[in-house]
C-alpha cells in the first residue's frame, strides 16, 4: 500500500506563517467589524411579526416606532419552506421590554393592521444581566473542557511525553478556537449560543483528530522506537494516518455542507450561522492536527534534548 | 483465535434492522379510542420549543425585592397551577433560589390556533389571589357560586405564613397538616368567622381554583389555624406553598422571555430531517465507494447507531426518559455520526493496511479492530468529556452531571439552557451507541461474514487496484 511521503515536520515554518496570517486576518477583521453579541449575551429585544397580504415596510416601521416610543430598526424576511413574509424588529442597544410593554405594542400593531393579520410569531426579548451571566458560564465551560482534555491526553501518552504532547494538542485547538470566532467576526455573525456549540464540537473533533494522529506516534514508538529518529517516525505516522484524517474530513464536510446548503434553501439561519463555522472549523482542525499539533510537538522533545 | 460463526452476521444485521424499523415506527396497540404506546417511535419525541414553538420565560420579584426562599417556592407553586389551570401540562418549572428566578417553558399546545402567549405569560406572573370563603359551592365550570362567591373570609394579605408539618391528635398518633399562622387583622376575622361556621366548611381559592375546603372544628381566636386531613406530607406541603404565593405581596415581573410559533420552527424541523437523510445517502455512498465490504458493513452499522440514538430520545427504552430534542440536539446527532463514519474509516483504512503487510483476511480484520480500537477510545472518550461538561453546565439543577459540576459552576444560577443541553446529551448518546455499532457490532459482523467463500478475496477489502 501506497503511504504517502509529505515532509510535515519540515514544513512547520510554512504552516506556522499560514497560521500567522490567518490570525493577522482575523486580527485586523476584529478592529473593521468588532465582536457582535448577539441578544441571548447581550440582552435586547427582537420581535418578528408575521403579516399577511401587502404592507410596506416603512408604514410598517413608522406606526410600530409611534406605538413603541423608540425607533426600531425593521428587517423583511421570508421563510421560503412555508412561504410566509416577516418583519423582524429589534430594538436599539440592548434594551428589553417588560411583558406588560410587550403585550401593549403587539396588539397596537394588530390593530393598526387589521387586514393583514400581524402576529407576533417569535419573540427574543432578553434581560441583559441573564444574558452576561450566560456567557460567562459559556467560556467557563469552554476552559474547563479543555483543561479535563489536557489532563486526558497527559495520562493516555504518558508513554510519549504525555504533558507536552497535552499542551501542544490543546495550542492546536486554541489555533481552532480562534479561527472559528475568526469565522463570525468576518462574517459578522453575531456571537451566539451557536458559537458556543460549535466551539465546543470542533474542540472534540480536533482533539481527536490529534489523537488519531499521536495513537499513531504511540504505536510506532512501541515497535520501532529505537530504530528511528523522532522526526522520522512522527512524519511516518502523520502519513501512515494521513488518509483517514482525510476521509474522515471529506465525510463530515461533505455532511455539513448538505446541512448548510438545506439550511440556506429553507432560509434557517439559525442553523446556517451554524453549519458554515463548523465546516470552517473541521477543515481548519485537520490542518492543525497534522500541520501543527504533532510537529510542534516534535519540535519541543527535540529542543528539550538538545538542551539537556 | 476463536473463529466468530457464520450465523452471527445474521443475527447482528437481523437485529439492527429491526431496532431501526422499531425505533422510526414503534409499536401501538389500539383499544377503542385509546392508543396505547408498547415502544415508542421516532413520532413520540418531545421537540423542543425552538422547533414546534412555545414560551420560554424567566420570572423574578420586582427589582430591589429580596423573596425568601418560602416565597419563591410559593412563587413556583402558583405557577404550576396556572399552567395548569391553562390547561398546560407538558412544561418545564425551575427555580434559582440563588438568584431568584423562576424559570418557565412551556411548548405549543397540538392544535392550538388562537392561543396568545404574551397574554399567558402576563397572566402567569400576576399577583395571586387567595381566599378563604364560606361554604363550598360550585357553579358548573366550578367557580365558586352563592355564598361562596359572595362570602370573603380571609384574603392573601391576612394569611402571614403557611407551613406544612405533624400534628399529634389525642391518641397520639400523628398526621400531615398545614399550618397557618394569621396576621392581627386576620385572627380576629378569622375568630369571627370560625365561631359562626363551626362545624361547616371553609374553602380556600386560589384566583378560580379551588385548593382545599376543610370543615371547621374548633374557634380560633389566636391566628394559629391547623388544617387536618392531609394525604400526605408532600399534599400539606404543596398547599401550603399556594396559600404562600397567595400572601405574596409582589408580582413576578419578567424581562427575560421569548416565544416561537410553530410554523417557524416546523420548517426548520423538516428541514433537518431531510438534510440528514441526504447526507446519510452521501456517507453511505462514499464509504461503499472507498471501502467496499468493511463500507458495505459500516452503513450497516451507522443505520444501527442512528436508529439508537432515535431510541435514546423518543423513550424507547423504558429506563430512559423521552428526551427535548432541539435544533442543537440535531447538530449533536449528526457530530456523533461523524464520529461513527471516523471509527469505521479509522478500521477500514487500517484493515487494508493490515492486508499489504501481508497478512490474510482473518489475521488483518483481527489485527485491523484491535490497533484501530486505541485511537477510536480515545477521540470518543475526549468527546464524552465534552459532552458531560456541557449536560453539567447546562443542564437543569439536581441532574447528575449538574450535581458533579456543581464546584465550577456554583455562581451561576440553573440559567439552564435547553437547548445546549440537549446539544450534550445527544452527543453523549451517540458517542456511547458509537461503541456498542461502531466497534462491537462492526466487529462482529466483518469477522462472521468474512468466512463467506466469496468474500475471501481481498479485494473485497480494498486490497490491490494501487499498483500493488
Amino acid at each position: 500500500m501506497k503511504i504517502p511521503k509529505i515532509r510535515f515536520i519540515g514544513n512547520l515554518t510554512k504552516c506556522l506563517i499560514l497560521s500567522g496570517a490567518i490570525a493577522l486576518v482575523v486580527t485586523a477583521g476584529l478592529f473593521i467589524n468588532g465582536i457582535g453579541l448577539d441578544i441571548e449575551f447581550r440582552g435586547g429585544a427582537i420581535i418578528t411579526y408575521s403579516y399577511e397580504g401587502n404592507l410596506s415596510i416603512d408604514e410598517f416601521k413608522g406606526r410600530l416606532d409611534e406605538i413603541a416610543g423608540i425607533p426600531m430598526a425593521v428587517q423583511a424576511t421570508e421563510n421560503i419552506a412555508t412561504g410566509q413574509s416577516n418583519y423582524v424588529a429589534s430594538l436599539p442597544g440592548d434594551r428589553s421590554l417588560n411583558s406588560d410593554e410587550m403585550l401593549r405594542i403587539n396588539t397596537e400593531i394588530a390593530a393598526v393592521f387589521p387586514a393583514n393579520s400581524v402576529q407576533a410569531a417569535e419573540i427574543k426579548n432578553v434581560d441583559p444581566s441573564i444574558g452576561h451571566s450566560f456567557l460567562m458560564k459559556c467560556i467557563l465551560a469552554v476552559a474547563l473542557a479543555s483543561v479535563l482534555m489536557i489532563i486526558y491526553v497527559a495520562l493516555r501518552f504518558r508513554t510519549i511525553g504525555g504533558w507536552s504532547a497535552g499542551v501542544m494538542a490543546v495550542l492546536a485547538l486554541i489555533h481552532n478556537v480562534f479561527i472559528v470566532f475568526g469565522v463570525f467576526v468576518l462574517f459578522r455573525i453575531p456571537l451566539n449560543m451557536n458559537f458556543i456549540a460549535v466551539l465546543l464540537t470542533i474542540l472534540g473533533y480536533s482533539i481527536n483528530d490529534t489523537i488519531v494522529i499521536y495513537d499513531r506516534i504511540r504505536e510506532n514508538n512501541k515497535i520501532k522506537g529505537a530504530s528511528m529518529q523522532l522526526p522520522e517516525l512522527v512524519d511516518y505516522s502523520i502519513n501512515q494516518s494521513f488518509k483517514r484524517t482525510v476521509m474522515t474530513t471529506v465525510s463530515t464536510v461533505l455532511a455539513m455542507t448538505v446541512v448548510m446548503v438545506v439550511a440556506i434553501l429553507f432560509n434557517v439561519s439559525t442553523i446556517t450561522s451554524f453549519a458554515f463555522p463548523l465546516t470552517v472549523g473541521l477543515i481548519a482542525g485537520a490542518y492543525s492536527s497534522i500541520c501543527l499539533a504533532a510537529p510542534l510537538w516534535v519540535r519541543w522533545e527535540t529542543r528539550k534534548k538538545g538542551t539537556a | 483465535m476463536k473463529r466468530t460463526p457464520k450465523w452471527v452476521f445474521f443475527v447482528v444485521l437481523g437485529l439492527i434492522l429491526v431496532i431501526s424499523t422499531l425505533s422510526f415506527t414503534g409499536i401501538y396497540t389500539q383499544y377503542g379510542d385509546v392508543t396505547r404506546a408498547w415502544i415508542k417511535g421516532a413520532g413520540d419525541i418531545r421537540w423542543g420549543i425552538d422547533i414546534r414553538g412555545g414560551v420560554d420565560v424567566t420570572f423574578s420579584p420586582p427589582e430591589g425585592y429580596r423573596a425568601s426562599e418560602h416565597e419563591m417556592a410559593g412563587a413556583e407553586a402558583i405557577i404550576k397551577l396556572r399552567l395548569i389551570s391553562l390547561n398546560i401540562t407538558d412544561y418545564e418549572v425551575y427555580t434559582d433560589v440563588a438568584r431568584n428566578r423562576i424559570i418557565v417553558r412551556f411548548p405549543w399546545k397540538e392544535g392550538e390556533a388562537d392561543f396568545d402567549p404574551e397574554r399567558a405569560i402576563q397572566e402567569l406572573g400576576d399577583t395571586a389571589l387567595l381566599t378563604f370563603r364560606e361554604g363550598v359551592e360550585l357553579d358548573d365550570l366550578g367557580f365558586p357560586a352563592g355564598i361562596t362567591a359572595q362570602t370573603i373570609i380571609l384574603q392573601g394579605q391576612d394569611v402571614a405564613k403557611a407551613e406544612a408539618g405533624y400534628h399529634q391528635n389525642e391518641y397520639g398518633q400523628s398526621s400531615p397538616v398545614v399550618q397557618l399562622t394569621l396576621s392581627s387583622e386576620g385572627a380576629s376575622k378569622f375568630a369571627e368567622a370560625t365561631a359562626r361556621l363551626q362545624g361547616r366548611i371553609i374553602s380556600i381559592w386560589m384566583d378560580d381554583t379551588l385548593l382545599s375546603y376543610p370543615t371547621v372544628q374548633a374557634v380560633i381566636t389566636n391566628g394559629e389555624a391547623v388544617i387536618t386531613g392531609m394525604e400526605s406530607v408532600e399534599t400539606a406541603r404543596e398547599l401550603a406553598d399556594r396559600i404562600n404565593a397567595g400572601a405574596l405581596p409582589f408580582r413576578l415581573v419578567t424581562e427575560n422571555y421569548s416565544t416561537i410559533s410553530p410554523t417557524l420552527g416546523v420548517g426548520a424541523r423538516d428541514a433537518m430531517v431531510l438534510a440528514g437523510v441526504i447526507a446519510f445517502i452521501g456517507i453511505a455512498v462514499l464509504m461503499v465507494f472507498f471501502y467496499r465490504l468493511p463500507g458495505i458493513i459500516a452503513v450497516f452499522g451507522l443505520l444501527g447507531q442512528v436508529s439508537l440514538i432515535i431510541a435514546a430520545i423518543s423513550g424507547f427504552f423504558p429506563a430512559f426518559a423521552s428526551f427535548t430534542l432541539t435544533l442543537p440536539g440535531i447538530a449533536g446527532i449528526i457530530l456523533s455520526i461523524g464520529m461513527g463514519v471516523d471509527a469505521n474509516v479509522i478500521t477500514a483504512e487500517r484493515i487494508k493496511e493490515e492486508l499489504y503487510s501481508g497478512k490474510t483476511i482473518d489475521g488483518a480484520i483481527a489485527t485491523g479492530f484491535s490497533r484501530a480500537f486505541t485511537a477510536i477510545f480515545d477521540g470518543n472518550v475526549t468527546v464524552i468529556i465534552v459532552a458531560a461538561i456541557l449536560m453539567g453546565a447546562f443542564g437543569t439543577p439536581g441532574s447528575f452531571f449538574a450535581s458533579i459540576l456543581r464546584p465550577f459552576f456554583f455562581m451561576f444560577g440553573p440559567t439552564a439552557s435547553g437547548s445546549i443541553y440537549s446539544f450534550g446529551y445527544t452527543l453523549l448518546a451517540g458517542v456511547l451507541v458509537n461503541f456498542i455499532m461502531g466497534i462491537w457490532a462492526n466487529r462482529l459482523m466483518m469477522k462472521s461474514i468474512s468466512r463467506f467463500a466469496p468474500f475471501r478475496n481481498p479485494r473485497f477489502y480494498g486490497y490491490g487496484g494501487e499498483g500493488h
